[in-house]
Parts: structure tokens; sequence; C-alpha cells
């Protein structure tokens, strides 16, 4: 061959190459009047499927593909439900037994060919019904059964008797076409929430049964976007052109002049969302790459890295931006959805609660000890920025329920009290028990595990009597913690509803592992107390008995907790809108609007 | 031994090999891999979904029924799909391979011409000026970590805080402009980090070459320097720089886009094995392992057929 035509060769297959590595699909270029909207992720969505939306990630792309029954308002706070495809709130027996729920009329699928001719149909009340009960297939490797498992009226006997579709329990019915109607054991006043989770939203049947577990990147929902593409760095969603029209009232989003006045949202009043024409949702999870894009303006908003606050951040009290940052972006410190904390494995006889009483009181004296020892603000300002709020229990301060005026003891780092605590049990160097502590590997986890040993050993605990054990992924992680393979669990929980029984049915006996009670804690009067609120709506009465379950927790010294992480936003100032980055915050998107049309 | 006798030999050597690789890979991932069903347990499972789990994803059938079951599947083409988003795992890597060759093809082949003629450049001037300048500059590349390049030259380049002449990250390539635009910060993070290992190796390929009898009679000869360093410690030199830059292919296109394709947020397939690797999405790892191992098979074909050809002394009984 000669020098000429191998160049020649060597050119084609780049040529050819290039041509195959393009990403951009037929449809995807902008247009000089469109606008798009680049959001910038942490984490990556694993599948798309809504049985599988269980983080936060996948949560915030499902709520926008497709559509559930009910949303969260998009200001107001505390978090408040509206109707999304209901047509109202629910109507609820007296009993609280029955929900009855209307769907708007004329709201359509996307345009897909999972359907007969193409074109999307009428989303149906038995496409709620068909949408909840994958959840109770055995094949469809849904994740959110957990929501409503013994609590509407045969659906778990629905399961066991073979799973058919055709036959739905008694207590999950389309009465027709757009009403729904809900049986449950006992009231569950939660219900409503799970109805706004990703988990609740409505798929048609025809796509499942097309694509199977390929669902997981396709879409084919009523939400306010569509699905353009997605791959592992990033997804693009385009407007629905069918979605329905629905003008924005700032008061009914709950708009408050004084906290939201400097935003711009007055710009989206009476008009008909989506306002962007694409969302572009980039999976950064480095923290200097994802820093580096959004000052680059490549991406619209960021959750700051913890590593930068230390150069954005003029004030931290009230939160300020650096002169240079505040021209270009706005800044809003919003408190997690959750919270972060270290749960005793109770069924460690080591560290938990052993039927000998006096290894029992010897046991949760030196829990107590530990938790003192623990210094909850040197960890809020080394790995947190110093913008976390500390708090006793496990009830957020994000939730109504939380008690603002606690004893903060708890909270308080005591290492002199925490000596004394184990000299009065006789806890010496010598007879305190090996521990382990399980992390998926990384350093920060690392530098977490080495802080809490340099903490106890601050107390007189030996560091080498307390064990790490590194895992290769989460999942590692997960089942060893749920098999009881390690002495103290540190874990966040997201909260999937903002209402205290989610944070506090981490420590309910019968979730013990491998749900999502991980510290296995099992206490008779924190079950009766839970068992007694679970069917109250909220009230002054499920507030007292939610309040008494948290002073359980802590006398019982089940945990060392706990910190809420307080996630600091960042946006360019040519968006419009109000960001959210918990759970729920995936609803924010139908109303972000720039102020003019802009090629990032 | 034939040419074609020789690669057909080196085919089956090459297909035990793979049965092999694929057997250990599956062995180490089913017995010492993570649990997939804790990867896909949603917040609040049971044990009894947990074996449902087990159960949809064929987990809790025999290893050997598995890992046959499974290659029968590979022998059809069939990769499965991604225990993640059920994307089918042929899909996935069809739409990952091609990116990543863009992406690391002119970084591979600049790192390598240029090591070559900095080798060469050092080798002639051996213990001169120009031999210490290279290798100094070889040492200093080796010393730099791959991250710190990566993370130096985005925010040199690709910032305010810099130039701000790049994209920080991403791959919107719908055309030769845009394309250079993304792929030439990770093509100069890839050379600099190459360039100091490929220079000293070649380097020391031609010192050696240098040496031997031929090129000192060409010498003799009064052969000029260009004609003795092209002609013949080149091409004496041909089977080792051929072997290193075969050989490095499959590391390149799958471990060395790693951090690129991270850091650039570059779908390909780096990207993909990443993160299969921190999810336990086994099927889509099997599928890395057994494509890298492919490749490896081919390429080790390609290389005794250019080393044939190079070097007829070449796996000369």
């Amino acid at each position: 061959m000669k020098p000429d035509s191998t160049l020649t060769l060597a050119l084609a297959v780049l040529i050819l190459t290039l041509l195959t590595a393009c990403s951009r699909e037929p449809g995807e270029a902008d247009t000089p009047e469109s606008k798009t909207y680049v959001h910038a992720m942490d984490g990556a969505p694993g599948s798309l499927d809504p049985a599988q939306a269980s983080s936060i990630y996948a949560n915030f792309l499902v709520v926008n593909l497709y559509d559930t029954l009910f949303r969260y308002r998009y200001l107001a706070r505390p978090y408040e439900l509206a109707p999304n495809l209901a047509a109202g709130l629910p109507e609820v027996s007296d009993d609280g037994l029955t929900f009855t729920i209307a769907l708007k009329r004329g709201v359509r699928f996307v345009d897909d060919p999972a359907f007969p001719d193409g074109t999307g149909r009428e989303v149906t009340a038995g496409d709620v019904v068909y949408s909840l009960l994958r959840h109770f297939d055995p094949d469809s490797r849904a994740q959110g059964a957990w929501l409503w498992q013994d609590r509407i009226v045969g659906l778990d006997a629905w399961k066991t008797a073979g799973a058919d579709y055709d036959a739905p329990p008694e207590g999950l019915r389309a009465l027709d076409d757009h009403t729904l109607q809900i049986r449950l054991v006992q009231p569950y006043p939660q219900l409503i929430h799970t109805l706004a989770q990703g988990y609740a939203a409505v798929v048609p049947r025809e796509a499942v049964e097309a694509y199977g577990i390929e669902l997981g990147t396709r879409s084919v929902g009523s939400g306010p976007f569509r699905l353009v593409s997605i791959d592992r760095a990033r997804a693009v969603m385009a407007r629905n052109p069918g979605f329905r029209e629905e003008p924005v009232s700032l008061a009914a989003e709950g708009y408050a002049a004084a906290r939201d006045g400097d935003w711009g949202l007055e710009a989206i009043e009476g008009r008909t969302p989506p306002f962007v024409d694409r969302i572009e949702v980039e999976f950064i999870t480095e923290d200097a790459a994802r820093w580096n894009s959004f000052y680059a303006g490549e991406t619209h908003f960021i959750k700051a890295p913890v590593a930068q606050f230390e150069r954005i951040l003029e004030d931290r009290d009230p939160l300020r931006l650096t002169p240079e940052l505040a021209e270009r972006f706005h800044a809003d410190a919003e408190p997690e959805s959750g919270f972060v904390y270290t749960a005793f494995n109770m069924d460690d006889p080591a560290i938990g609660d052993p039927e000998d009483p006096g290894q029992a009181a010897r046991n949760r004296a030196l829990r107590c000890a530990m938790a003192k020892g623990f210094d909850w603000e040197t960890r809020n300002r080394q790995f947190y920025g110093g913008v976390g709020q500390v708090f006793p229990g496990v009830i957020p301060p994000v939730v109504p329920e939380f008690d603002p005026g606690m004893d903060r003891s708890p909270v308080v780092h005591d290492p002199e009290g925490a000596r004394r605590l184990l000299a009065e049990h006789g806890w010496t160097a010598e007879n305190l028990p090996e521990l382990t502590w399980g992390y998926p590997a990384s350093v920060s986890e690392r530098q977490m595990f080495e802080q809490f040993r340099g903490f106890m050993a601050d107390i007189g605990y030996p560091p080498e009597k307390l064990l790490p054990r590194v895992y290769a992924t989460f999942g590692d992680y997960h089942r060893a913690y749920s098999r009881g393979e390690l002495s103290l669990v540190t874990t966040g929980w997201t909260m999937d509803y903002p209402d205290a029984e989610n944070t506090l049915q981490l420590f309910f006996g019968p979730n013990a592992s491998p749900g999502s009670n991980v510290g296995n804690f099992r206490d008779p009067t924190f079950d009766a107390l839970y068992r007694e609120a679970a069917p109250l709506p909220p009230s002054t009465e499920r507030t007292r008995l939610f309040r008494a379950m948290n002073r359980r927790v802590i006398e019982e010294c089940a945990a060392i907790t706990g910190l809420n992480r307080n996630l600091l936003m960042l946006w360019s100032r040519e968006v419009i809108m109000r960001p959210d980055r918990s759970f729920i915050g995936g609803y924010g998107f139908r109303f972000v609007d720039l102020a003019a049309p802009t090629a990032l | 031994m034939s040419l074609p006798r020789y690669l057909l030999q080196r085919l089956f050597h090459g297909a035990l090999l793979l049965l092999g690789v694929t057997l250990l890979s599956f062995t180490l991932m089913v017995q010492f891999g993570p649990d997939t069903a804790f990867e896909l347990a949603g917040k609040n499972t049971t044990e009894a979904q947990l074996e449902e789990l087990r159960r949809s994803l064929g987990h809790d059938r025999p290893f050997l029924e598995r890992y046959a079951r499974w290659l029968g599947e590979l022998a059809r083409g069939d990769l499965g799909a991604s225990d993640s988003n059920g994307e089918p795992v042929d899909r996935l890597i069809g739409r990952a391979l091609p990116v990543t060759l863009a992406l690391v093809l002119p970084g591979f082949l600049l790192g390598n011409v240029l090591g070559l003629l900095l080798g060469m450049l050092a080798a002639w001037y051996r213990q001169g000026a120009w031999d210490r300048l290279v290798l100094g500059g070889s040492v200093a590349g080796l010393s730099l970590s791959f991250l710190v390049v990566i993370i130096a030259l985005q925010v040199l380049l690709c910032t305010p805080y810099g130039l701000d002449l790049f994209p920080t990250r991403g791959w919107r390539v719908d055309g030769i402009g845009s394309y250079l635009l993304y792929v030439t910060v990770p093509t100069l993070a890839l050379v600099i980090v190459t360039l100091g290992y490929n220079t000293r190796f070649y380097r020391a390929v031609m010192v050696e070459e240098l040496a031997r009898d031929p090129v000192r009679t060409a010498r003799a000869f009064g052969a000029s320097g260009r004609e003795v360093m092209f002609t013949h410690v080149l091409r004496n030199g041909a089977v080792p720089v051929l072997t290193r830059l075969l050989y490095s292919i499959p590391l390149v296109l799958v471990s060395g886009s790693l951090l690129l394709e991270t850091y650039f947020g570059i779908p390909g397939v780096g990207k993909v094995a990443f993160d299969a690797i921190t999810s336990g999405d086994q099927p889509v790892l099997l599928a890395v392992v057994t494509l890298t191992a492919v490749m490896f098979v081919a390429v080790q074909l390609l290389t005794d057929a250019a080393c044939r050809l190079a070097d007829p002394r070449y796996g000369a009984p």
C-alpha cells in the first residue's frame, strides 16, 4: 500500500469515527429563539422507570417526564401538596379509609411507537392502578412497594395470587376512566404524599409491555417534558407540546414577596408552563469539574461543593456571596430534607441491647458516652462547610414536627461527661469492645471515620479497637449492614415526603434490617408510640407522640444524631427560578424560565 | 511455519485465552462482586423482596448454569441488559466506543509519535545535552498525576480563572469544529501524561538498536544520520515499537479514558466501565472485560502479523 493510500485510509477511519461519535441527535439543535436551561446534578440516575425511581437524581427527571396525581406547590414552605394529574385533592371518607380521586380530563401520553398508531392516548384511572400495581409485580424490579405494603386492601394478596393486572385488588380500583378509588386497611395520612412521588408516576401499560426493562432509558409519560436522550453524562428533555395548559398563579404556588421577591419570579405570573424549550441535565459527580463548569457559564445551576465555600462565601450568617459572584449568581441555602446520623447496631452484643439487663445497661452507657464524645460542630465545620444545622434526635428542622425548643444537650460535645459515664459503668481502655465502622470506599468517608476515631480517642476509646470496614460499592456496604456485620452504621436519609413519620420509621422495630431501621432498634415503647401515631393525621396529638418517640431514641442512645445538611445552591441571574434540591425538587423544572433566549 | 498457519494457531490460543478470561472474570464477579440485589433494592426492603430481585436477575441459579447461559448469549452476540437501567449492553457500548475512539485517538497518536521522535533525538545524542533535556522532561512528565494535569488544564484553558478558550466538559460534537473544541484539552492532558513514558521507552529501544552491528556498518558506509535513524534503527526497532503501540490500544480505550471521560463528562467506554464498577452492574462489567479481552486477542494477532511482516525472524522457532 502506498503512503498516500495509507493516509487516506487513516483519514477515512478518523472521519467515520467522528461521525459515529457525534452526540447531537436529530431535532436536538437549538434555534436562535429557543430557551435551554442547563442544570448540573452531583449524581446520575439509574433507571428512569418510575417503578425504580429511588434516588433524588432519578426522581428529578421522572416527575418531569411523567405525571403524578399530586405535586408540591412550587414556593410554599413548609411544603404543601397540590393536585397535578388529579383534578383536586382527594375526597376522604369519614373513617379515613377510602380515598376517591378524580383525574383531569384530556391529559394525554406523549406520542410513542409503543401505542398502536404511535399516538399517545388519554391517561386514565386504569393507568394509575396499573402503575401502582407494578410495585407488587415480582418481575418488575420495582422499589416502591414499601410505601403501600400492608396499607391497601387486597394489594399484598394480589401479589401472592399471581399479580394479574386484569384483576386488580379490591382496594385499588378505577371506578371509571377518570375516577380512582383507594381503600385502606387502616388510616394512612401519608398516602397523598406517596402519590406525589416518582414511584407513583403514571406509565401506560403499552410502554411497559413494549420496552420491558428498557423503559429505564426511555419515557412515555404525560409530564411537562419528554425525553430526547440520556447517556451516562447527561439527559436532555424537550418541552412536551401537548402538556395541559395551566397558567401559573404565584399566590397559589405559595409566593412570599419578602422571601422570593429577589428572583424575578413575578415574570411567570399568569403564563403557562413549561417555559423553557429544553432542559439539559448534566451529571457531574466530581466537585471540581462541576464548579469549573458552572463558573465558566456552561451550566445554570449548581449545588455548591463544600470545598468551594471558602472561596465563594463572604459571610455565612446571613449567607452572602463574594461581590464578584453576587454580580453573576443568585444564592440560597436550603435545609436538606433529611439528615445524617450514625446508628448503633442493637443486634451487636458488644454495643447493642443484649438480654442480660446488666450488660444492656452498660452498653447503653457506652453508646451514650460515644454520643457525648462526638463533636457535631467540628463535623459540620470540616465536612459540611459549617452551614449544616445540628439538632438532637431524628426529627429534622425541615418538618413541622421539629421542636425548636428541645433540649440541645444530646448534641453538645461533652468529652468529660463521656469519660465520667464510661468510668461509672466500669468501662476501661482494656475492656472496651472492638467495634466495626463501615463505609463505601472514598477519601471523605475515610476522613470521617478517622475524625470519629479521633473523637473517641479523646474519651479514652483506644483507636485500635475501632476498626474500619471498607466496601467497594454502596451495594456492598448496604449488604454488610443489612446482615448486621457492622457495629456502627453511618448513613444519610433523604426524606421521601415532608412528614416526620418518614424519619421515625427508621427506628421502628418491624423495619429492622434489611429494612430502613439499619440499627435494628427494637424498643417496645417506641414501637407502641409509632403504632399509635400511624393512623393519626397531622395534629397536636400526633406531634406529641412523634416528639415522645424522638425522646426515646435519644434516651436509649440508639444513634449518634443528627445533622441537617444545608445545601448551598447557586444559579445564574439570567434564570428565573427558585431551586429546590430535595426529593420533591424536580417539580420546579416546569416553572424555570430564562430572561432571554440563551445559547450557552 | 507459514504466516496463515501461524495466525491460525495464535487464533486458537486466543480463543482459549478468551474462555479463560471470561470464566475468571465471571467467577470473580459472581463470587466476590457486589450483590446486585442490594444495589437495586428500595429503601425499605425485605428479605423476600431481595429474593425476588435475585430471581429476576437470575442470580438464584447455580453458578455453572449462569456461566453457561451467559456464554451462550455471548456466542449469539447478546450481551444482555444493564442491571442499572435496562439498556441493552451492546447498544450502550456501541454508542460509547466511537466516542472513546474519537476522544483518545489524537492523544494516543500524538503521544506516541512525539515520544518516538523525542526518543530518537535523545538516543542519537545519548549522554549529551539533548538527551539530558529529554530525559529530564520525561521524568517530570512521569511525576505528574493525571488528575492534577486534568484539573490544571481545565482551570487554565477552560474557565475564566484562566484563558477560557475551551468548554470545561461535555461532548456536543456535530462536526469537525466542535470536535476540535471538545477534544483539544483532553488530548493535551493525555499527551502530557503519556509522553514521559513513551519517550523513555522509545529512547531505550533506539539506544539498543543504535549499538547493533548493522547500524555500525551503515554508519561506516557513510549513511547520514537521518538515513541511519529512519531506515535502519527505526525499522530494526519496529518489533518492540509495534508491540508497545498495539498492546496499548485496549488499555488506552478502557482504563486510559476513564479519568478523562469522568472529569470531562464524556459518555465513553471508560465512564460506562466506571459507572458499572461503582454500581455493581455485572452485565456491563462483563461486557467491558470481554471486550477488553477480545481487543487484546485481536491486538495480539495483529501484532504478530505486523511483526512478522516487519521482521521475518519474528516468531520463528
